[in-house]
């Protein structure tokens, strides 16, 4: 064993350490064909779809399932190509408290590490994890639109729901961008009545969504395919019966063969099992029989008791402080708005009283006081400015986003229900 | 120190007592790896260099208190640089990459190391010694992922490393299987079940379905292995198919799982549920006509 930390001998090395001064002259015919679009960095495109890979996905949930319930974000690497947004890989940003220069170091570290090592090295937004779909919160917005803030930028922030996710058995995972009404509003920081009618916008136009496609290369399609159905499994088991398509009933069926083979030494070893390690290690080995391996879409649960009554009280409580938070807004609108109505009142009075006491004065023929100026009036009677309509109409937003939600999610709560209802009397 | 070389000694050398000696003691039993690790794997080894062969980094995960048993969680990259009689490892890369992880995930440590190919690399004992030190006081785990898939098929081995002969040498090491085990959490399900969608269209990516979509998918896949499963059972009864055992078992623990609830308290449940749910459909759709409204009327003033 030899380390000599003197001995610096590789010229690959060395030559992969300098790669940021001294680039290699670009030899244009040998870039691909479908990459050119990238080199013209002068044109101007818009975004159309998301293309996140499979890593990055996984990167994504796992980050969000190790914090949950606390809402973490990342940082997105890849590419846009041709308005198509790739979406490569994705790293996690600390959520301990920490200076904005840290957080800045942090990032730029990781991307300079990762750069080392051939990942695609250029930010292309962030992401964000939520529970039940309230993102729609000022945080989020500002750092978008500070994504957002140079022209053709094409970033985007995809909104991950882990809660969702595992209730339902599906993905739950989009993207988004800020429309160009908000930015141009964000600039002049004006959110009154007047210009968001004027401009157009409300809370479904703050954010557009962008589709979502999930990409894999080969390598990652050989894997997924192994991981559906493992070699080693039982070849009897196989054959008997044939093919279930299902993603993970091969490895049931492996965990029952192992079970019934060698039941004892299998629990021996998870015996062993340190609780603390993790909860998602089962305990016992007959807890892979009791857990659904299959992705969760059947879950009769959320169907009929247990964890979907709970998620549904969840909801409605988040539903219910929004309307409360809503009415509040309504309010503290409405109180300003009596105020601004009786201040024009007295405005105006003042002025009509000015302007009798005029004409009395000029039937008396006396010399007519001058006309009080629109600027004097102002000063006069101060009408307060409009509290930002921002709050009320994010509030509005995630209201919205929150009720369709739910409407989504009942659609197959009762077909599960139902389902139950129709194995309850088969069973019967 | 940027770059660690580790030279495989010359006979003369390894005669003399070499400094380092592997201290791991306790040797681990039991592996479960999170799927996320061996796609990085792939990415990595999809981004390798030109002429670069194998493709190594390290392990991050976590251990029971008495390090029988690993998850591993995470991986990273290492850049390294192999030759004829010698393997480099960039140390100052793999220090910062993990002092990097360690803030986002503080209780991720080092627990081992991975590299693709169809064997060991002849430096994978010198590698080897290297993580041993850094997973002290427990032992490294090696992670191979046969990218060159000699067998047909990505041959995903755990393996640990156990000095051998009488003197410990960092050059001697013998790679013995590890047991492991593929964690599938609940999230990361569906993300593969959204990724094995992707395989089947055939195309190389795949838009997102919507939850009734992958609801009706689910029962049509549900459907579909109850038909089968009866098949099989109507062909064993008529004794036209042999029956066996571990699917004869693996089906009574299916059917014992099927919950029997009374048919009164069957129905209230049912009854309460689905007013419930029509109940709470009921008014998140009248929330939602108010704000449209209120949205219209605001456009009008």
């Amino acid at each position: 064993m030899s380390a000599d930390p003197t001995k610096q001998t590789a010229k690959p090395m060395t030559a992969l350490l300098n790669a940021d001064t001294e680039l290699p002259p670009i030899d244009v015919s040998a870039i691909p064909k479908q990459l050119l679009p990238v080199l013209d960095i002068e044109k101007s495109t818009t975004v159309t779809r998301v293309k996140v890979d499979v890593l990055a996905i996984l990167k994504i949930v796992k980050h969000s399932r190790e914090f949950y319930p606390t809402s973490v974000n990342g940082q997105l690497l890849g590419l846009e190509v041709d308005g198509v947004l790739e979406v490569t890989n994705a790293f996690a940003v600390p959520t301990q408290p920490g200076s904005e220069e840290d957080m800045t170091n942090y990032q730029v570290e990781m991307i300079q590490c990762l750069r080392e090592v051939n990942v695609d090295s250029s930010s292309v937004g962030w992401y964000q994890s939520t529970r039940l779909g309230d993102f729609m919160q000022q945080p989020l917005l500002d750092v978008q639109a500070s994504y957002q803030a140079s022209p053709n930028n094409p970033s985007v922030v995809l909104i991950h729901d882990t809660a969702k996710s595992e209730q339902s058995g599906n993905l739950s995972l989009r993207a988004f961008r800020l429309s160009p009404v908000y930015l141009e509003l964000a600039k002049s920081g004006k959110f009154t009545t007047k210009e968001l009618a004027g401009k157009g916008l409300t809370y479904g136009n703050v954010l557009e969504e962008l589709p979502i496609e999930i990409e894999s290369s080969s390598l990652a399609d050989v894997l997924l395919r192994e991981l559906q159905w493992p070699a080693s499994c039982e070849q009897e088991l196989l054959e008997s019966l044939q093919r279930p398509s299902s993603f993970n009933a091969k490895l049931r069926a492996k965990k029952l063969a192992d079970r019934s083979a060698v039941a004892d030494d299998t629990e021996a070893a998870t015996d062993a099992l340190d609780d603390g390690l993790s909860g998602l290690l089962p305990t016992r080995p007959t807890a892979y029989l009791a857990r659904p391996m299959c992705t969760n879409a059947l879950d009769m649960g959320q169907g009929l008791t247990g964890g979907g009554a709970g998620s549904l009280l969840r909801q409605m409580e988040a539903i219910g402080e929004l309307i409360d938070d809503h009415i509040h807004d309504a309010n503290q609108w409405m109180y300003w708005k009596r105020g601004e109505a009786k201040e024009l009142n007295r405005r105006q009075q003042y002025v009509q009283r000015k302007a009798l006491g005029n004409a009395a004065r000029v039937a008396r023929g006396e010399n007519a006081e001058p006309e009080p100026t629109e600027k004097e009036l102002d000063r006069m009677f101060k009408v307060l400015p409009e509290p930002s309509r921002l709050d009320a109409l994010l509030n509005t937003g995630n209201l919205n986003l929150l009720t369709k939600g739910v409407t989504q999610s009942r659609g197959p709560a009762l077909a599960k229900m139902f389902m139950a209802q129709g194995l309850h009397e088969a069973s019967a | 120190m940027s770059t660690l070389n580790l030279n495989l000694p010359t006979l003369a050398s390894s005669l003399v007592k070499s400094g380092a000696t592997t201290t791991a003691t306790t040797t681990a039993q039991q592996c479960y790896i999170h799927p996320v690790v061996l796609f990085s794997i792939l990415d990595h080894f999809l981004r390798r260099n030109d002429n670069q062969e194998r493709v190594i980094g390290t392990l991050l995960g976590v251990r029971s208190d008495d390090g029988r048993v690993i998850e591993i969680r995470n991986c990273f990259s290492v850049l390294h640089f192999e030759t004829e009689d010698e393997v480099e490892l960039d140390i100052k890369h793999h220090r910062a990459m993990f002092a990097l992880h360690k803030r986002a995930s503080a209780r991720e440590q080092i627990v081992g190391w991975y590299a693709t190919g169809s064997s060991l690399s002849k430096y994978a004992a010198l590698i080897q010694d290297f993580y041993s030190r850094e997973a002290a006081p427990f032992s490294a785990v090696h992670l191979v992922v046969d990218t060159d898939m000699s067998d047909g098929q990505l041959g995903i081995k755990c393996l640990q490393g156990s000095p051998v002969g009488a003197g410990a040498h960092p050059e001697n090491c013998l790679f013995l299987p590890l047991p492991y085990e593929l964690q599938y959490p609940d999230a990361e399900l569906t993300a593969l079940q959204a990724a094995a969608d992707t395989t089947e269209s055939g195309e190389g990516f795949s838009a997102l379905v919507s939850d009734m979509e992958q609801l009706e998918k689910s029962i049509a896949e549900l459907h579909g292995m109850l038909e089968r499963v009866t098949t099989y059972v109507q062909n064993v009864c008529t004794g036209r198919s042999k029956a066996n055992n571990v699917v004869g078992k693996y089906l009574m623990d299916m059917l014992a799982v099927v919950p029997t609830i009374d048919t009164e308290q069957f129905s209230r449940l049912f009854q309460t549920h689905l007013q419930d749910v029509l109940m709470v459909a009921y008014l998140t759709n009248l929330t939602r006509a108010q704000l449209n409204i209120a949205d219209r009327l605001q456009r009008i003033v």
